[in-house]
């Protein structure tokens, strides 16, 4: 039992951190542009569909990994200008709608050009298998899985924190009209923070269609641990959401254990109870939530 | 505050005037009643179009439009044109499922009404047609209550019970494999009759439940699920799962490399699911409901060549759900020369399909105590590729439905027809 618990949690630190490369997308975007993306999961079943055909077309594994996302940021970039701006410092309900609406949009053309059935997406041989007979979930996939985020969260964290991008980017996420008044084109940069948010959520769907069934509603399951990763963690804080990301991930691991068919639902739970005990989330920042 | 009718330049004479002009033509034009006769007999199709269910939905969709075509070319339905209104069930919104059937028969006056992969939609579209008094034919709804305790007058089935598709894979499972198994189950009525379904069948052949693990639907990590059940050491997973969840859980087992520590078996496989996966997941041991390739079936070649023409890709099992279901109406009918769907029940029991409709061996017949389709049920092992494209399926053996399907009497079912 106790060994059967303790694979469920490395297991679920594994699941987690992928959760927490899609919530830090949609938190960096919520961040800056207070836009709560529900087409997210749409751009993500782009992103493993993109590195699909890149692969029928000759382009291996390696390519498609950073051509996909970069493709999807692009289209990213495009809905931003034409859609997403034209909702700013509206009602967040506008955006829900908006994004929702996307969502379908995005879904129903991926369904449109790839059909609703699954197509058979393959990873290369070299991470195909488990690494070791006892550990089977350690396979070469899945530990490559973990390194891409842990890279994508050092490399954005050190966007954030060394960048003059990253910079602005925080400081808009405090007080956009100050960063506004001292001449920083905000226009741009919530375009391009919106494409970094966007490229990340492609990432995750190239990652994502290795490990599970590249179908237009892969993006679906993955978006609501994503959110409630955030609530958990702390809208605000990118360090929360990665926290909140592995704290369900365990969670459901643990959850599997004793209880299997309430391993989706401990996770709305854990969203009430941090919800009635630490409203703005475990490292979030006072008032965010409102 | 004074209030204005809605139409204040109509004054209440002209408007009687013109409703009964308009009543008058209906009794006493025959150009109107002519153009009734020219209405087109309207199939309404509730399948999931979106979600986990979407592909599915969507190739009993083909195979029904491929049929009503095939039924137009041959004359329609007592000499009119059969049309097919479609609706999106959603894959597990059974209360959309239910609103959008109401629609079909109350707004577009449906005649027919054929669906749901989900078998919980399956069971709540039995309950709305029943109360509308309409034919349902159930395309792919596999849970057993359909047919059995929850069965009505009005509503047949293509698809085969669960208990059906255990019943024909149990005996070989624990002749060839072992008696140890754990199962891996979709938590909705399709996954639990089926785990029921084998537990049945292995107390019988003696076989042993290690565990269980029940999954939501539409659930993508089965990690933690694969890890509980490796721990107990089966001999078989059996996976009660069905569309997207079995992909999602076939690709993690084998990615674990679980294939090379027990084996992996399951009552229903799809040539959906075997084609969304990559070749080396496509494995294990499964009963398919219908195959595209079989021997010696008389016009098979014909109809896998008119779907291949019509989307490029060979039919699977539930292009010929939908194929036969819309055939079912149309040559229930045709025989009997009224829509009245009670008449066409009653004829509908005992019915046998034609072989142009069949496709299969041991003549798929109708049950008349529980209106269970009975043909044949193919047991057999999923395979990386085959002699030909597509043929991602090595059939072992074709089990006779009578022989899996419940003794009679012991279906639960019990009709009870409108005085």
């Amino acid at each position: 039992m106790t060994t059967l618990i303790l694979f469920n949690i490395f297991n679920g630190l594994i699941v987690g951190a992928f959760y927490a490369l899609m919530a830090l997308g949609l938190s960096l975007i919520l961040n800056l542009s207070g836009v709560i993306n529900f087409a997210h999961g749409g751009f993500l079943a782009l992103g493993g569909y993109f590195a699909y055909e890149l692969m029928r077309h000759g382009f291996d594994y390696w390519s498609a990994l950073l051509i996909a996302p970069t493709l999807v940021a692009v289209l990213g970039l495009v809905v931003e200008r034409l859609l997403i701006r034209r909702i700013y410092g509206r009602d967040p309900l506008y955006g829900l709608l908006l994004t929702f609406g996307l969502a379908f949009v995005l879904q129903d053309a991926t369904r449109y050009f790839w059909t609703a059935q699954s197509v058979p997406y393959q990873i290369p041989g070299v991470l195909a298998s488990p690494l070791s007979t006892q550990f089977f979930f350690l396979t070469g996939y899945r530990l490559f899985m973990i390194a891409i985020v842990a890279i994508a969260v050092i490399g954005l964290f050190l966007i954030l924190n060394r960048t003059r991008l990253g910079m602005r980017i925080r400081a808009g996420t405090l007080d956009l009209d100050t960063v506004s008044a001292l001449g920083v084109n905000v226009r741009l940069l919530r375009n391009v923070n919106f494409a970094l948010g966007i490229f990340l959520a492609g990432l995750a769907g190239v990652l994502a269609a290795g490990m599970l069934g590249l179908q237009p509603t892969i993006g679906d399951s993955l978006i609501m641990p994503s959110f409630v990763a955030i609530i958990v963690g702390g809208l605000g804080s990118l360090p929360g959401t990665l926290l909140g990301g592995l704290l369900i991930g365990v969670a459901s691991g643990i959850t599997t254990v004793v209880f299997p068919s309430a391993t989706e639902a401990v996770m709305y739970v854990m969203m009430g109870l941090v919800l009635l005990l630490r409203p703005r989330g475990l490292l979030g920042e006072e008032g965010r939530l409102q | 505050m004074s209030m204005k009718p809605a139409f204040p330049s109509m004054r209440r004479r002209t408007l009687l005037q013109g409703i009964a002009a308009i009543g008058a033509l209906q009794v006493a034009s025959p150009f109107i009643i002519k153009a009734r006769a020219d209405d087109p007999i309207k199939f309404g199709f509730c399948d999931p179009l979106t979600g986990t269910y979407a592909a599915l939905g969507k190739n009993e969709q083909l195979g029904a439009e491929y049929a009503i075509d095939e039924i137009n070319a041959k004359g329609g339905i007592l000499g009119r044109q059969a049309q097919m209104l479609v609706e999106d069930s959603t894959s597990g919104d059974v209360g959309t499922a239910v609103q959008k059937t109401r629609k079909l028969i109350e707004k577009d006056n449906c005649d027919f009404i054929l669906g749901n992969v989900n078998s919980a939609m399956a069971l709540a579209l039995g309950q709305t047609t029943n109360e509308l008094k309409k034919l349902l034919i159930v395309t792919g709804g596999h849970t057993d209550a359909v047919t059995g305790k929850d069965c009505h007058w009005n509503v047949f089935r293509v698809c085969n019970t669960t208990a059906m598709e255990t019943g024909a894979i149990a005996s070989s499972l624990v002749k060839n494999i072992g008696k140890k198994w754990y199962y891996i189950t979709a938590d909705y009525a399709f996954g639990h009759t089926l785990q029921s379904g084998f537990e049945n069948a292995a107390g019988k052949l003696g076989g042993e439940k290690l565990g269980a693990d029940l999954t939501p639907l539409g659930t993508t990590d089965f990690s933690s699920y694969l890890i509980k059940a490796q721990a107990a050491s089966p001999d078989v997973v059996i996976f009660n799962l069905a569309g997207d969840d079995m992909v999602n859980a076939l690709k993690q087992a084998v990615q674990f490399g679980l294939n090379s520590k027990f084996a992996l078996a399951g009552a229903q496989q799809e040539l959906e699911a075997l084609e969304g996966l990559p070749p080396e997941a496509r494995i294990g041991s499964w009963v398919v409901e219908w195959y595209w390739r079989q021997d010696g079936v008389a016009h098979l070649d014909d109809f896998v060549a008119g779907i291949k023409k019509k989307t490029g890709k060979v039919p699977t099992a539930r292009t010929w759900f939908g194929y036969v279901a819309a055939w079912t109406c149309a040559l229930a009918a045709n025989q009997e020369k009224t829509l009245d769907a009670i008449k066409l029940a009653k004829a509908l029991e005992g019915f046998k399909l034609p072989p142009e409709v069949a496709l299969m061996p041991n003549e798929p017949t109708y049950a008349a105590e529980n209106h269970q389709l009975v043909g044949s049920l193919f047991v057999g092992e999923a395979q990386a590729s085959g002699a030909v494209d597509e043929d991602l399926f090595k059939v072992k053996e074709v089990v006779a439905g009578k022989n899996v399907a419940p003794p009679a009497g012991s279906s639960g079912c019990t009709l009870s027809w409108p005085a």
